[in-house]
Formats: structure tokens, sequence, C-alpha cells
């Protein structure tokens, strides 16, 4: 395993979660498409420290620092998505039109 | 660690927001607004600190390993505190805000200006990270705060898609930018300027482009400004915008500065087409809480060519014309809550419910000429000043197209404006009666009013203190 293989996974997963966070149309799919972006951020934190930066650890700090805020975020997203089914019973984006966009 | 007293605002901040929230628990729901009181009063306090380290800037001001305490950014703390603490006047005279949660309430919206008081001095990616994060995390709830309201979820729902999609694409540029430099420092960066470099940098810009409502990034805005309670709003468009510009002056014009990289037309391209959407999409808007929020986008186009401009006097040109736009943004909001207020549900904040305003509430209808007056760019207003600013910095570092662009955007803007002003004086009203407007709301408009006013006229104390304010430490 060098470097690029780390770097090119990242990269697809990265390039996936866009495709999907931008194509799905379930709330929860999107929020699933999103923490995979985060997570195309951590692999490249690490990879990079590991490879191209051994001396320090601010990539692995870095990279448990955005683990933690993607968590709060999911965590704040769903309760909105919970909020909004209360009242809707539905989780499609494309059925929340009562503002026009 | 040794300088951590630096920080003493925010830590005093943060820790009485907590205080807020365990005391929502021991507050019956009656007394809820006292938490109100206590929350702008806790803000003012802060303000007081901020105050003392410019007074006192040999002991008050240094640089730690995340963060620089210096002039710019004490200015834009204390505009940042300025409008947490107007903006909770306005939330004491706002009905449709669940009493039960006053203190959950207020204890996000102080958490969320400690965010932006992190923001503005963040010298590192970590922290400028975090406190994104921080701002995004707690105005998605403040934006959907009215449960039982399906627009307040809708708007917020959409925020946050939105929101978590952009920092995502900030983290993944942090991670280049990290993989490129070997550092999340921003002081003194070894920049190679090569394609992973770039690249990074790109997707860092388009995180702070979502903050600041800025053209590619904008689409949230007029739906999350509708749908959020009204008080909730005139923060979000005022507070993390300004926070925002705040670190794209630094990051963009001191640290690493855009010419540098080749992005200045990059920036001058984002102004232009900033402004140009806001003001054209804002003619045909028949609902003034989204009039006003592609209005603001609009503004952070303007605020934004002083960062393209990349001179001192641009540098001076946003801190200006930031001060400016807190006082006649929160003034129209203001305005347009207490006109809300009378009716209930649907239509509250169309158009027609400001007809003949000016029969039932000569005062408050004036007020709202001279702001939206100050908004569209006319002279004795302190609006004016601001855009003289930014514009002549323009000018001067040689963007004579991207000057000749705002000026004919200020002068579109000036119809939509003017729209609602025909509404307020020369239609018949429904009902007649006056606005019974609370004392708090007039507090707020009144320092509002005072600052559009003063500044409009005598610009040179404000002049003054900007030009003072744009110093910088690292």
């Amino acid at each position: 395993m060098n470097l690029g293989s780390y770097v090119a996974l990242s990269a697809a997963l990265f390039l996936i979660g866009v495709f999907g966070a931008l194509t799905r149309r379930n709330i929860i799919g999107i929020l699933m498409a999103i923490e995979l972006m985060f997570n195309a951020a951590n692999i490249n934190l690490a990879a990079f420290n590991r490879y191209l930066h051994p001396g320090g650890i601010i990539g692995q700090t870095l990279a448990l620092f955005i683990i933690s805020i993607a968590a709060a975020e999911v965590v704040v997203g769903l309760s909105l998505v919970l909020a909004i089914y209360r009242n809707t019973d539905t989780v499609y984006v494309e059925d929340y039109n009562l503002l026009k966009g | 660690m040794s300088n951590l007293h630096l920080l003493s605002p925010e830590l005093a901040l943060g820790g009485m927001a907590l205080g807020l929230m365990v005391a929502d628990l021991f507050v019956a729901a009656k007394h809820g607004r006292l938490l109100y009181h206590l929350g702008w009063l806790v803000s003012i306090l802060a303000l007081v600190m901020v105050g003392y380290t410019i007074s006192n800037s040999a002991a008050g001001q240094g640089v730690g390993s995340l963060w620089a305490v210096d002039p710019m950014s004490q200015f834009f703390k204390m505009l940042i505190l300025l409008t947490t603490v107007l903006c909770l006047l306005m939330g004491l005279e706002y009905k449709d805000l669940p009493p039960a949660h006053a203190g959950t309430f207020v204890c996000l919206l102080l958490f969320s200006a400690v965010g932006m008081m992190l923001l503005v001095s963040s010298v590192d990616l970590l922290l400028t990270f975090v406190a994104l994060e921080l701002i995004s995390l707690t105005s998605f709830i403040l934006a959907g705060f009215e449960r039982r309201n399906h627009k307040s979820n809708e708007g917020s729902v959409k925020y946050f898609l939105f929101g978590a999609f952009s920092s995502a694409i900030m983290a993944y540029g942090i991670s280049l930018f990290y993989g490129a430099t070997g550092t999340t420092r921003l002081v003194g960066v070894g920049h190679d300027g090569g394609p992973m470099f770039l690249l990074g940098l790109l997707m860092i810009l388009l995180g702070f482009c979502f903050k600041a409502s800025i053209a590619p990034m904008h689409f949230w805005v007029p739906d999350a400004y509708e749908g959020a309670p009204t008080p909730v709003t005139a923060f979000l468009s005022l507070a993390p915008k300004i926070a925002t510009l705040g670190a794209m002056v630094r990051l963009f014009t001191v640290l690493l500065p855009a010419s540098a990289f080749n992005l200045t037309t990059l920036f001058v391209v984002l102004a232009a087409a900033t402004m140009t959407v806001g003001n054209f999409t804002a003619f045909f808007q028949n609902n003034v809480k989204r009039l006003l929020a592609y209005s603001s986008i609009a503004q952070a186009g303007y605020i934004l060519i002083g960062i393209a401009s990349g001179n001192t006097i641009g540098t001076e040109g946003v801190l200006l014309y930031s001060f400016v736009y807190v006082a006649m943004n929160i003034g129209a909001f203001a305005v347009a809550q207490s006109v809300a207020s009378r009716s209930d549900g649907a239509g509250a904040y169309d158009l027609e419910a400001f007809n003949g305003l000016a029969r039932r509430s000569f005062g408050l209808a004036l007020a709202m000429a001279f702001f939206l007056l100050s908004l569209s760019g006319i002279p004795p207003l302190a609006g004016f000043i601001g855009k003289f600013y930014i514009f002549s910095a323009a000018v001067q570092s040689g963007h004579m197209g991207l000057a000749v662009i705002a000026v004919i955007n200020s002068v579109v803007s000036v119809y939509y404006y003017m729209r609602v002003v025909y509404h307020m004086f020369f239609k018949p009203a429904a009902d007649e009666t006056p606005l019974a407007v609370g004392p708090f709301l007039y507090g707020g408009l009144a320092i509002a009013m005072a600052g559009i006013l003063a500044f409009g006229v005598y610009p040179e104390p404000l002049v003054a203190s900007v030009q003072a304010s744009a110093q910088y430490l690292p």
C-alpha cells in the first residue's frame, strides 16, 4: 500500500458522497452520503500524516476532531428530520415545497 | 496555554450560556422572559470585556497557538455582540417562540456568538473548522426553533442539508491543504501553489461562501430566512455573515493573499455574481422576509468587493460596511417583525401587510423608509458612506469594471426597496389601528436608527475607529 492508493480511495469515496448528496431524494440517504464525504477527508488526513508528514500528529488530531463534529452534525440533522417528519409524514425532499426556492 | 486569558470574553460568554441552559430547568415558563434579559445583559458584559482589551491593548492582545487577538478581531467581536444584543431584544417581543424553551434559545444564540468570536480570531484551520461548525450547528437548530411551524421545519432542513454538504467539502479541502503544506496553521505557510494546495484552498473558500451566502452557495438563504423566526432571521442575516467575511479578510488578504495565487479574478467574479443575483432576484419578491433575504445576499456581494480589492482601504471598507450593515438590516427586520405581529398565519410578511403603514404608525413607516434608503445607499444615511468606501477601494485597486457593476447594482436595488416604501406611504390600509410596539423593540430600533443617522451625517469617528481597527497581528 502506498500513498497513491489511499488518496485514490478517499477521492472515490468523496465523489460517491457528492454524487449521492446531489441525487438522493431521501434525507437519510443524503445524510449517509455526507458522512462518506467527511470520512473521505479523514482517510486523507491519516494517509498524509503517515506518508508525507510523519513527524507530527496534526493530521490524526484533525481527523479526530472531524469525526466528533460529524457525529454532532448527524445528531442535529436527525433531530431536524424527526421534527419535520412529525409535521409532514415524509422524508423525501421533493415533498418539502412549502417555501418556493 | 499561557495566554488563554486573551480569550476571556469568549470563555465568559460560553460559561454563561451553559449557565442559562441549566437555569432553564429552574425557571418557570411564565418567567421565560427573565432569561432573555439575562442573555442580553451577559452579551453586554462580554462587549465591555472586549472593549476593555481594545483600550488596554498591551495586556489584552497577542497571538496564541490557534488564534490572534488584535484590533481587527476585536472590532468584529464587538459587532457580533452588538448584533446578539439587538436580536435578543427583538426576541423579547416575538410571540411565536415557545416560552418553555427560552433558556435553550438564548443559550444557542450565545454559543453561536462564541463560535463567531472564535472564527474572526482564528489563525489555524482547525479552529476555523470547529468555529464554523459551532456556528452552523447552533443556527440549524435556531432556524427550526418553531417546532410546530411547518415552514420553520422546512427552512431548517434545507439549511442543514446545504450546510452539512458544504462543511464536508470544506473538511476535504482542509485535508488537501494539510497534505500540501504539512500544517493547518495559517501563519507563515510555506505554500507551493501546486494543484493540490489550490484545490484545497478553493474547497475551503466554498465553505466560507456558504456561510457568507456568496453566489454559488446562496440557494439556502431565502428558504431558511423565510422559515426561521424573525429574530433568528435577523441574526442569521448579520452575525454569521459578518464573522465569515471577517475570517475571509484575515485569510485571503492577510495570511494567504488572494493575489499571491492569482485568485483576485475569482473574487471579483464572485462579488459581481453575488450582487447581481441578489439584486435581480429581489425584484420579483412579494414577501418582505424573502426580499430582505435576497437583499442580504446582495449586501454580502458589496462587502466582498473590499476583499477582492485586497488593499488597505478595502479592508477598512469591509469593517465599515459591516458596521453600517448591522444597523440598517436589523432595523428593517425589526419593523417587519412588528408589522407581522398584528396578523396571524399566512401573509403576515407579504408586501400587502405594509399597506398604509404610514397612516397606522407614522414613526415605524418613517424608520423603515430610512433603513431601506440606507440599504440602497442614498446619501445622507450611513449606507452611502459604506458603499462609497467600498467602491472607492475597488477603483483604487484598478477594478473599474467591478466598481461600475456595483454602481449599476445599487441603482437597480433602489427599485425594490422603494416598492416597500410605496406600499407603506401610498396604498390605503385595510385596517388603520396603530401598531403596538413593545419597549424593547423600540429600544433596538432607536439604537439602529441612531447608528445610521449619526454616522451618515458625521462619519469621522466611525472612519477613525475603522482605520485604527484595520490592524492585525500575525
